[in-house]
């Protein structure tokens, strides 16, 4: 089992696999194609050939790795609402809330309050909820744009984290453990599948220009899995990606000599040293990092979309310019094999400890718009079926209300709560227009068809193929899984 | 109700139970009918086939068979039997999976099954009914620990109240008795908690308290009620932890203490017993030794191997002359006294010890101020050779080592004690802020510390033992609750220090503190004497700039000089095995000791307190003298296995953070252990070992083999030659010395060591820089490590995520290393550097021909002179650049020749074989 010519973990991995599927492969290409998955941003096909033994992979084969099992999602974007949407003003109304209003709840729940101090009664919404679309389902007034889009939708009402505070709770939301230095889910789904597009990431981050969220850079890290599986932002303006472009000025004769003396240089050095497969990847990725480049900024030129197209996104408005454009940036990239396309905004815009009323709009203006314009592109363009989008955040709120310094009730907000949070699905292989789980009538806690976080990470890694404690990595002789020794159950419900 | 109770936790039954023993005998009889007694049927398999390891005198797992309440009460993973699902009913689920009786007994019979499943099934019944455990302090301490001793305890006796033990409890407070025995509705301690007013519901968060739940205010009541009873301990891990291990299991090889290896007599020049044992391998391929490369591929590997960068320009002038091999062990001594050496060395302990300059797991991610003190310690030991054993005591125990809290000078020797515990606050940390110092908080902390120190020190995956006992290695729950326990006299998450401030001693030099005081004291005398001039100013315009003056010098005062560190802080809570691991469910009371696996059967750790401070335990002190005995069957192995690593790229045991049954076995078992002897015998010298490697045949091969077929015709895969240490393996640097190197080569590296961490800057698109100083810049390893933000370019050569620690750094090929050597404005100013460099050294030998710069660029970048096939295409390649270059606006013959240069310098930088050691 051990790891012999490689340190590197992946070719651990592919090895596993291959003892697990009972194939017989010999260890050289088993080395090889260990080699591969570490360049598995891609490689040209002339060094594939001579990387690669053909009997084990053929070139010309899309170049990731084979899935468990048929997939139902060939990619995944991720719409992420930093701060815990809450979910009784959007997707989960509550008329007993309404009716209990006012009332003392605290002390049944004080340990589940992350501000005691500035804990309120119980609170309604302020907003009115209507039934949508053929399935019915209740939508608050503050997504009118998504509300026509309900019966595209899975909605979980009923998903329980395991912390309430933020940044533990997004370290479980996106890695599985409430710690930092796990990889996170984009990484393991990247570690999985690959890419398929041999120029592009696996794994494209599209972070708000305005900010990153809370904890920053750690949400999309690999942790223990190599290095060429986090995630890659990608910017909306500028250079797209990281030393994409040359920052030196030099004339591009220049440029273009000096590659191809340095490709001169290394292939005079690999030759005198026959037998370091190491030195062939190396040359692919300097390859590689030249069509990378083009292929980035082909991603990202929108000036290719229709200003109609541009309209329905709502770039043409200041409040939904800049998630629009992400939201349409994702799109062009998952019809082009990316992989797992992560959307972050600004901090935290749904963290609303106070003026929910005013707060909790502006969050929903900001992303309602361009989310419906995303479902209903991917949908005109056949992508849906194939393309898994997510929406959630990492926690929910609570139905006491959280009061300013000043306990004025017009200024109240709802503190953290780890008990019940809505996310939802939509297209790769789910149902659509289905609710699933329900929570208590307050909505302080799920109560029916709980969902674990673990739960929800396989059911997305069900959807794309992949068995949750068939994903591993070898550290140390140990199977480290995203979903680490819980256990964890595919939410069967939700897929179609 | 009888049937509800085998679901619930074992707390819960013993709650139910007491308060509801009635209902027993009616249920009873109902199952006497329906025949499905364990009496009847189950009591004989279990008897015959269970009782060997599960019994009130072994308790394997806490489990105790033998009656009817151990049956009910489970074992150190929870209850066994529940009938609601009998498939997850453990005592089921562990005998249809044949995983127990354990490989060396025959498994149960079908029919031997089916009788126990359809017993839970039917209800899990007994004739004769479990006998109600009383409720004893050990299961209410636990509880008042977890929501009540914080105010009322250590630190603190909130009026005047101290629960942390019967006696403290029954003493009351300054209101008087808190217990009524015998009557829980007449205690004020139950009245304060059912009413909600204990603990205060709008401080929870202020002291990290949860509310106590009503199963716990119920085992409270039920144990006041029978009169506070106390049991006798648990039998604990002493008295029968080393049992529990088999005699089959305590043979695996890294188990069993290093034997005396007779060196095997082969026809071989070396006297190196290294390259004996290596060769005898070989020989069993008909192989031999590769010959040893070339000077300079040697010079350039032994300098990147012992300091992390490029030989400097003399050595290679004398290898290039060739002066040099002359006295290749003299170049050895050399690199080894050299403090460079101590850079390159400790930055791989810094990895295992999982070394970062901030606390991470939170977004702020705080910097951690003082924690470099540890890394120039760790420095400062690597070049003084201290002894491996003494390198250990101090990291375990230096607070132990050390007397420092009696007002006597603190010597540089009490200073390095006291800063090497700095090893223990490494991990991630989010326990500064109320919201996260939760007691799961903090066991998270305690959890990556014991990963770290027994993945780094003992070569254990001892974390899995956490939740339940390992399922591979013979390392019991019990085990590492033991290990725990030795540390929680200064981890202990019932009395916690939190994270930033409170961790830190002020027990620095006698010297450096003078040296802060003076600072100090002068600025301060510079400020009062502005003062007394802006008082005796009186129109504001002249007070103005003497007032931004005692800004600007207050600004410049130093912050006071601490030590990150861990100390004894005194008599800890006791621990309770955490059953599932699950802080919310305690199991039995558990002593300080050792894996029992690495102990003779019935070794029990004795710690003795070292000096008269009552509040030292000396247990850490104990354990670190344990694991430094020189027959300690991992201590010695693991370290030299990882030293071997760092000189080969693979350790005789692959897998170097585990030695246990999941981990690789050793290609060469006598060689790993003939060294760990010697190195032991050799005074735990680390430079020992690095001359008895670096002088063998073995290390000096060449890396270029070129037949890849072993002498019978076999073709041998890299993975097969790197084992058989057949050629020198192919490295590419690390991400530190990718970074040193370019900066080394560019004559812009900074060699000014120790101190503050040098400060790294984000960049609006992301890209991470470190802060350059008046001389260029730092080495990587005094560089801010801040988790979140790691400098891009050591971050795309594998710089690792401490998570918590790393043992092993994965080695990428991706397009962002390529992409960030090619465009990275500073690789091009490096670049340019060089070419400066390059110039400069030739303008005093006034021959700028292309041919001598090619020969200067190879020299320094490469450490030896070009091949004619390279020089000519450098030629070629010269000549075009300085035509492009030319091309643009403004130029001239001389920018462009120096421009040409410059891309050149760059294209060299760009090679593969610049990344790559042979």
């Amino acid at each position: 089992m051990a790891c012999i010519v490689s340190p590197d973990s992946s070719s651990c991995y592919i090895r596993h696999r291959h003892l697990m599927s009972h194939q017989h492969t010999n260890p050289i290409s088993l080395t090889r194609r260990g080699l591969f998955q570490q360049v598995s941003t891609g490689i040209g096909t002339v060094a594939l050939a001579s990387l690669l033994n053909e009997d084990v992979f053929s070139a010309g084969e899309t170049l990731h790795s084979l899935p468990h099992h048929q997939p139902r999602a060939r990619s995944v974007i991720h719409l992420f609402m930093n701060g815990g949407p809450s979910q009784m003003d959007l997707l989960d109304p509550k008329p007993e809330l309404t009716r209990h209003h006012g009332e003392d709840y605290f002390s049944r729940i004080a340990g589940e309050v992350e501000f005691p101090d500035a804990a309120g009664s119980l609170m309604r919404s302020p907003f009115k909820f209507a039934q949508h679309g053929e399935c019915g389902m209740w939508v608050s007034e503050l997504m009118p744009h998504l509300a026509t889009q309900v019966d595209r939708l899975a909605l979980i009402r009923s998903l329980q984290t395991t912390n309430l505070t933020h940044e533990p709770a997004l370290y479980k939301i996106h890695s599985g453990s409430e710690f930092t230095g796990r990889p996170s889910l984009g990484a393991w789904v990247s570690y999985g599948l690959g890419t398929e597009n041999r120029n592009l990431p696996a794994y494209v981050v599209l972070d708000d220009p305005q900010g990153l969220p809370v904890n920053g850079v750690d949400n999309w890290r690999a942790g223990y899995l190599p290095p060429v599986h986090q995630g890659t932002r990608f910017r909306a303006t500028g250079s797209p990606v990281l030393n994409l472009r040359p920052e030196a000025s030099e004339p591009d004769d220049v440029r273009q000599v000096e590659r191809e003396l340095i490709a001169r240089l290394d292939r005079i050095h690999r030759r005198d040293r026959p037998g370091r497969p190491r030195l062939d990847a190396r040359i692919a990725s300097y390859e590689l990092a030249a069509r990378m480049q083009l292929a980035a900024s082909d991603a990202l030129d929108l000036s290719q979309e229709t200003a109609e197209t541009q309209r329905r996104y709502g770039i043409d408005q200041p409040t939904t310019e800049s998630y629009g454009r992400r939201c349409l940036i994702a799109r062009r990239l998952v019809e082009r094999g990316v992989r797992f396309v992560q959307l972050f905004i600004n901090g935290q815009i749904w963290d609303n400890h106070s003026n929910i009323g005013s707060a909790l709009k502006s969050a929903c203006d900001r992303t309602d718009k361009p989310i419906a314009a995303l479902l209903e592109d991917l949908t005109q363009r056949g992508l849906l079926d194939e393309t898994l989008v997510v929406w959630g955040g990492e926690m929910g709120r609570l139905p006491i209300s959280q009061l300013t310094g000043d306990n004025d009730p017009g200024k109240s907000g709802r503190d953290h709560n780890r008990n019940a949070i809505c996310t939802w699905f939509a297209g790769g292989g789910t149902k659509a227009g289905i609710v699933h789980g329900t929570t208590d009538e307050l909505g302080f806690s799920a109560v029916e068809d709980k969902v674990s976080v673990p739960d929800w990470h396989a059911t997305i890694l069900h959807l794309l193929g992949l068995h949750h404690e068939e994903l591993f990595i070898d550290r140390n002789g140990l199977k480290e899984r995203l979903t680490g020794v819980s256990p964890a159950r595919v939410i069967s419900n939700v897929i179609a | 109700m009888v049937e509800k109770l085998h679901l619930l936790n074992a707390t819960v039954i013993i709650i139910a139970c007491v308060v509801a023993s009635a209902a027993v005998a009616c249920v009873a009889d109902e199952a006497e009918k329906s025949g499905a007694f364990y009496e009847a049927a189950v009591a004989d398999i279990v008897t015959s086939r269970c009782l060997k390891c599960h019994a009130a005198n072994r308790r394997e797992g806490g489990l105790d068979l033998s009656t009817s309440e151990g049956i009910v009460a489970g074992g150190d993973s929870g209850v066994v039997i529940d009938h609601e699902k009998p498939e997850a009913s453990l005592l089921l689920e562990r005998i249809v999976s044949g995983e127990m009786p354990p490989e060396d007994e025959p498994p149960l019979t079908a029919e031997q099954k089916a009788v126990v499943r359809t017993w839970i099934e039917a209800g899990a019944k007994f004739r004769n009914p479990p006998r109600h455990r009383l409720v004893s302090q050990h299961d209410v301490i636990p509880i008042l620990l977890l929501r009540c001793t914080v105010c009322h305890g250590t630190r603190r006796q909130d009026g005047g109240l101290d629960l942390r033990t019967r006696e403290s409890i029954l003493k009351g407070g300054n209101s008087g008795p808190v217990v009524v025995s015998g009557k829980p509705g007449e205690s004020l301690l139950i009245q304060k908690i059912r009413d909600e007013e204990m603990p205060p519901r709008r401080k929870l968060v202020s002291v990290s308290v949860k509310p106590m739940t009503d199963s716990e205010l119920k085992i409270l009541e039920a144990w006041i009620r029978t009169g506070l009873p106390l049991a006798g301990d648990a039998p604990s891990n002493a008295s029968i932890a080393p049992q529990t291990v088999r005699d089959d299991r305590r043979a695996f090889w890294s188990f069993v203490p290093p034997s005396e290896v007779t060196i095997p007599l082969v026809d071989d020049e070396s006297n190196n017993p290294i390259d004996v044992f290596v060769a005898e391998r070989l020989a069993a391929r008909g192989l031999k030794i590769a010959p040893p490369a070339d000077r300079q591929t040697l010079l350039r590997r032994v300098y990147f191997d012992l300091t992390g960068l490029p030989p400097n320009s003399e050595a290679v002038d004398e290898s290039l002359q060739d002066a040099m091999p002359g006295d290749w062990k003299r170049l050895i001594e050399r690199l080894l006294a050299s403090p460079r050496y101590g850079e390159r060395w400790a930055r791989h302990w810094l990895d295992a010890a999982g070394y970062a300059d901030s606390e991470g797991a939170q977004n702020e991610d705080r910097v951690r101020p003082h924690l470099w003190r540890y890394r120039d310690y760790a420095i400062r030991s690597f070049n003084d050779d201290k002894p491996y054993d003494r390198f250990l005591h101090e990291q375990i125990a230096g607070d132990e080592l050390a007397d420092y809290s009696n007002g006597g000078e603190i010597t540089q020797e009490v200073y390095d004690n006291l800063v090497a515990t700095g090893f223990l606050r490494t991990t991630p940390d989010r326990t500064f802020a109320d919201i996260t110092n939760f007691v799961p908080d903090r066991l998270e902390v305690i959890a990556d510390e014991m990963q770290v120190f027994s993945s780094a020190v003992l070569g254990l995956t001892l974390q899995c033992a956490r939740c339940h006992d390992h399922k591979f290695d013979p390392l019991s729950q019990r085990d590492y609750y033991s290990l725990t326990a030795i540390f929680k006299d200064a981890y202990d998450e019932h009395d916690w220090l939190k994270s930033q401030g409170p961790r830190t001693l002020p027990h620095v030099t006698a010297a450096e503190r003078a040296e802060w005081e003076r600072q100090v004291q002068q600025l301060n005398e510079e400020i009062a004497s502005l003062q007394k001039q802006v008082d005796a100013e009186s129109s504001e315009e002249q007070q103005a700039p003497l007032k931004t003056k005692i800004d600007e010098l207050n600004s410049r005062k130093p912050a006071e000089p601490r030590i990150r560190a861990l100390w004894s802080r005194g008599q800890p809570s006791p621990t309770y095995l955490l059953r599932r691991g699950n802080y919310l469910t305690p199991g039995d009371i558990i002593d300080p000791n050792v894996p029992a696996v690495l102990t003779t059967e019935g070794y029990v750790l004795q710690p003795t307190p070292p000096g008269s401070d009552a509040a030292v335990t000396g247990r850490r002190l104990a354990l670190a003298g344990w694991l430094t005995r020189p027959e300690h069957p991992l201590t010695a192995r693991v370290l030299v296995n990882r030293i071997w690593r760092h000189h080969f790229g693979q350790g005789l045991v692959a897998t170097v953070g585990n030695f246990g049954t999941t981990g690789s076995r050793p290609s060469h078992p006598e060689l790993l252990d003939w060294l760990a002897m010697e190195f032991v015998r050799h005074d735990w010298s680390v430079k020992w070992l690095h001359r008895q490697i670096l002088t063998s045949r073995t290390w000096l091969q060449s890396s270029v083999i070129l037949d890849s077929h072993d002498a019978r015709g076999e073709t041998m895969s890299e993975e097969e030659r790197v084992s058989l240490l057949y050629g020198a393996p192919l490295r590419r640097m690390e991400a530190e010395v990718v970074r040193d190197a370019l900066l080394s080569v560019a004559g812009q590296l900074d060699l000014t060591p120790y101190g503050s961490p040098d400060g790294v800057t984000e960049q609006p698109d992301g890209l991470i820089t470190s802060s350059r100083t008046a001389a260029g810049w730092r080495r990587s390893i005094f560089v801010l490590q801040r988790r979140t933000k790691i400098p891009t370019l050591l971050e795309n050569f594998d710089a690792p995520q401490m998570g918590p620690n790393c043992l092993e750094r994965s080695e990428s090929t991706v397009a962002p290393q390529a992409l960030h050597l090619l465009n990275n404005a500073m690789v091009h100013d490096l670049a340019r550097h060089f070419a400066d460099r390059v110039t400069t050294v030739l303008a005093d030998q006034l021959s700028a021909e292309p041919q001598a710069q090619i020969r200067e660029v190879y020299r320094l970048a490469l450490s030896r002179n070009p091949t004619l096939e390279e020089q000519d295409a450098a030629i070629v390649a010269l000549g075009q650049l300085r035509e492009h270059w030319r091309k643009k606006a403004d130029a001239t013959d001389d920018s462009a020749a120096r421009n040409a240069l410059g891309s050149f310098c760059h294209a060299i930088m760009n090679s593969a074989e610049f990344l790559y050691i042979d």
